[in-house]
């Protein structure tokens, strides 16, 4: 993947020193390896034709007024925007409030999702007890508890975070008991031959068995996280990017609710991108725990 | 099948709304959409308040028109004067029976094209409001606290106001945005630290209580906004004249002493506001016409023209606005004229005060 493009070039003229044979498995290489890119890049492309189509789309629809200008912006004008957003500073402000919302709704969703996944997971009698009522109510939508929980939790922060952490805990508590009830029995008995105490089956068995699974919890938890906030934002907020969609539309600024969007939506890939990169160096942990 | 219907459904009525917009060349439309920037409490079709809502809640636009076949079509918006805006955007309202100073320059700093032809009212008083178990006895005292507004709508420059006039700015608090509805219910669940809401039936209900109170200032509050678009006033020139007229005819009406509990009542059935409200926030007014009233007059004009350099100032309109060619006093100056009431309003000079004093109602009886 790393081979550049100029790279067979160069080597071929090495080659022709060395002899017609290191040539043409040189070449064979380089042919290989640039259709790899080639393939990729294809790969790649195809992804690309479908936002393409609909920024064409919008933009025609935009510049030949199908839809009025105060309801749909042109999307230069949204890039504009975004731009001044980003040099004035709002939208580093505004990220931050959403992003310390999500990061604290993570770690108090996250540890209840941990403990309740655990707890059910490793405790037959645990699990009897309380897994049908979660069953139950992990089928609310979060949208359904907010009613409520403004009675309970006002319209502020508690209300926010609240709402976000229910998000977090049901993905993180299911996958979770997954993980830990699909651990290869096997391994536990292995375990228990060599007497493990029970710290060093947590950290050497169950822990390294059920990463896999973790993750996906926590990557489902973190993407869960993000779509609450924006809903969560809506309502009486006076900052971060949920308010700022809001604030748009009441302004009549359509470009700022698209930008709103757009920003959620970049944020959103990068935040499971990052997450994809750290799964993946921990499986390096994973097989050393073995 | 049934999907099939619903589509077959849909598309017709959709055909249905878009042959419906440009009504056929003939001087009358068949229906006249007409909006109002709010609605009652829990949504419902009812505004109170002012001369043009007494036009609905006394049916006397339908009345006008009934004759002649046309429909009026009246419409709320919970989302209030921003919500007007796109429905006017949709191309889905033709004339507005009110519209805030925010939302109406916002409105027209996006392009939106209307005419102004009659203000919907001006004054009034203004509450600072917290709950009933607040310490505060100051704007000063909720610095850094968490204010109410419905962002978007006249009651966010009022706001702004209030804290400029204290020395304060937006920055200094946690400014959200609630409609009135939600005010009333964050106020009651101290879930806010303060708002401006007429406040006696809170105060009733031992809910919040007002700590500060200014009474009909005109640097505080800006008039109302009565408009047509446009396109419908270059095609119906005589329609709106109609409308003009009969609104004026009920703003005189509205302003009789023997109205003032009638319409009370009347505006009371919104919800939005009590009667107790209503009653005793016009207790200020002995004259009815200080605050009934749809002149456009010197103050109007610089209202508007002020109005445009705070919401500059606020960063909330990005293009510049131009009053030129916005006003069209020529409908109202028609109907003041037919009805023979050139006199009987009180005019204000630009800095708010009475420029010449309003005919004595004794003569106008």
């Amino acid at each position: 993947m790393s081979a550049s493009i100029d790279d067979p070039s160069v080597f071929a003229a090495r080659a022709a020193v060395h002899g017609k044979q290191q040539l043409a498995v040189l070449l064979n290489t380089a042919r290989v390896v640039l259709g790899a890119i080639a393939q990729r890049a294809v790969f790649v492309a195809a992804g690309l034709v479908l936002p393409a189509l609909i920024v064409l789309l919008w933009w025609t629809a935009a510049e030949h007024r199908w839809v009025p200008e105060q309801l749909l912006p042109a999307p230069t004008l949204v890039w504009q925007t975004l731009r001044e957003l980003w040099a004035s500073g709002d939208l580093h402000a505004h990220l931050w409030f959403s992003a310390s919302r999500v990061a604290w709704s993570l770690l108090i969703g996250g540890s209840v999702g941990l403990l309740l996944g655990f707890g059910m997971g490793l405790t037959h009698t645990l699990r009897a007890y309380l897994y049908p009522s979660f069953n139950v109510v992990a089928q609310f939508p979060v949208l359904g508890w907010v009613p409520l929980l403004i009675i309970f939790a006002g319209i502020d922060e508690a209300l926010k975070i609240s709402a976000i952490s229910i998000a977090v805990v049901v993905p993180v508590t299911i996958n979770t008991l997954k993980g830990i009830a699909n651990i290869p029995r096997p391994l536990l008995e292995v375990a228990r031959v060599y007497r493990f105490s029970l710290l060093q089956v947590l950290w050497r068995v169950v822990l390294p068995a059920a990463a896999p699974s973790l993750f996906t919890g926590l990557r489902q938890a973190v993407m869960q996280a993000w779509l609450s906030l924006v809903f969560v934002e809506l309502l009486a907020s006076s900052e971060g990017i949920g308010y700022l969609i809001v604030w748009g539309r009441q302004l009549s600024q359509p470009d700022l609710v698209v930008a709103g969007m757009v920003v959620v939506g970049a944020v959103g890939v990068l935040l499971d991108l990052a997450l994809r990169w750290l799964e993946s160096r921990l499986q390096g942990w994973r097989r050393g725990a073995f | 099948m049934q999907r099939r219907t619903l589509a077959v459904a849909l598309s017709a009525l959709a055909l249905l709304g878009l042959t419906s917009l440009p009504a056929s060349a003939e001087d009358k439309p068949t229906v006249i959409r007409i909006s109002f920037p709010g609605a009652g409490t829990g949504g419902r079709p009812l505004q109170g308040g002012s001369f043009p809502s007494n036009a609905h809640l006394f049916k006397e636009i339908d009345d006008e028109f009934k004759a002649d076949g046309i429909r009026i079509e009246w419409k709320f918006f919970p989302g209030a004067g921003p919500a007007l805006n796109e429905s006017y955007a949709n191309g889905l309202t033709d004339v507005a029976f009110g519209h805030g100073d925010l939302p109406l320059i916002v409105g027209r700093a996006t392009g939106l094209k209307h005419k102004i032809v009659l203000s919907s009212g001006r004054l009034g008083n203004s509450y600072f409001v917290v709950p009933a178990g607040s310490t505060a006895k100051s704007v000063a005292d909720l610095k850094g606290k968490r204010l109410a507004t419905f962002k978007g709508t006249a009651g966010q420059l009022t706001l702004y106001r209030w804290l400029d006039k204290f020395g304060f700015s937006d920055k200094d608090f946690r400014i959200i945005s609630l409609d009135n509805d939600s005010t009333k219910a964050a106020l009651a669940t101290n879930d806010i630290d303060g708002a401006n809401i007429t406040p006696f039936d809170l105060q009733a209900r031992g809910i919040a209580k007002s700590i500060l109170e200014i009474k009909d200032d005109p640097k505080i509050t800006r008039p109302g906004t009565v408009w047509v678009g446009e396109e419908f006033e270059a095609k119906y020139p005589q329609i709106v004249q109609r409308i003009v007229t009969r609104l004026v005819k009920v703003a005189y009406w509205s302003t009789q002493e023997a109205t003032r509990e009638k319409e009370f009542q009347a505006w009371a059935t919104s919800g939005s506001q009590a009667y107790i409200d209503y009653k005793k926030d016009w207790d200020s007014v002995p004259d009815l016409r200080t605050r009934i009233n749809p002149l456009l007059d010197e103050y109007y004009v610089a209202s508007l023209k002020s109005s445009i350099e705070e919401t500059k100032k606020f960063k909330l309109i990005r293009k510049d606005v131009s009053i030129d060619g916005w006003i069209e006093p020529k409908y109202l100056n028609q109907a003041l004229k037919d009805l023979k009431l050139e006199d009987y309003w009180p005019q204000y000079d630009a800095d708010g005060k009475v420029k010449i004093a309003a005919r004595s109602t004794l003569a106008a009886n």
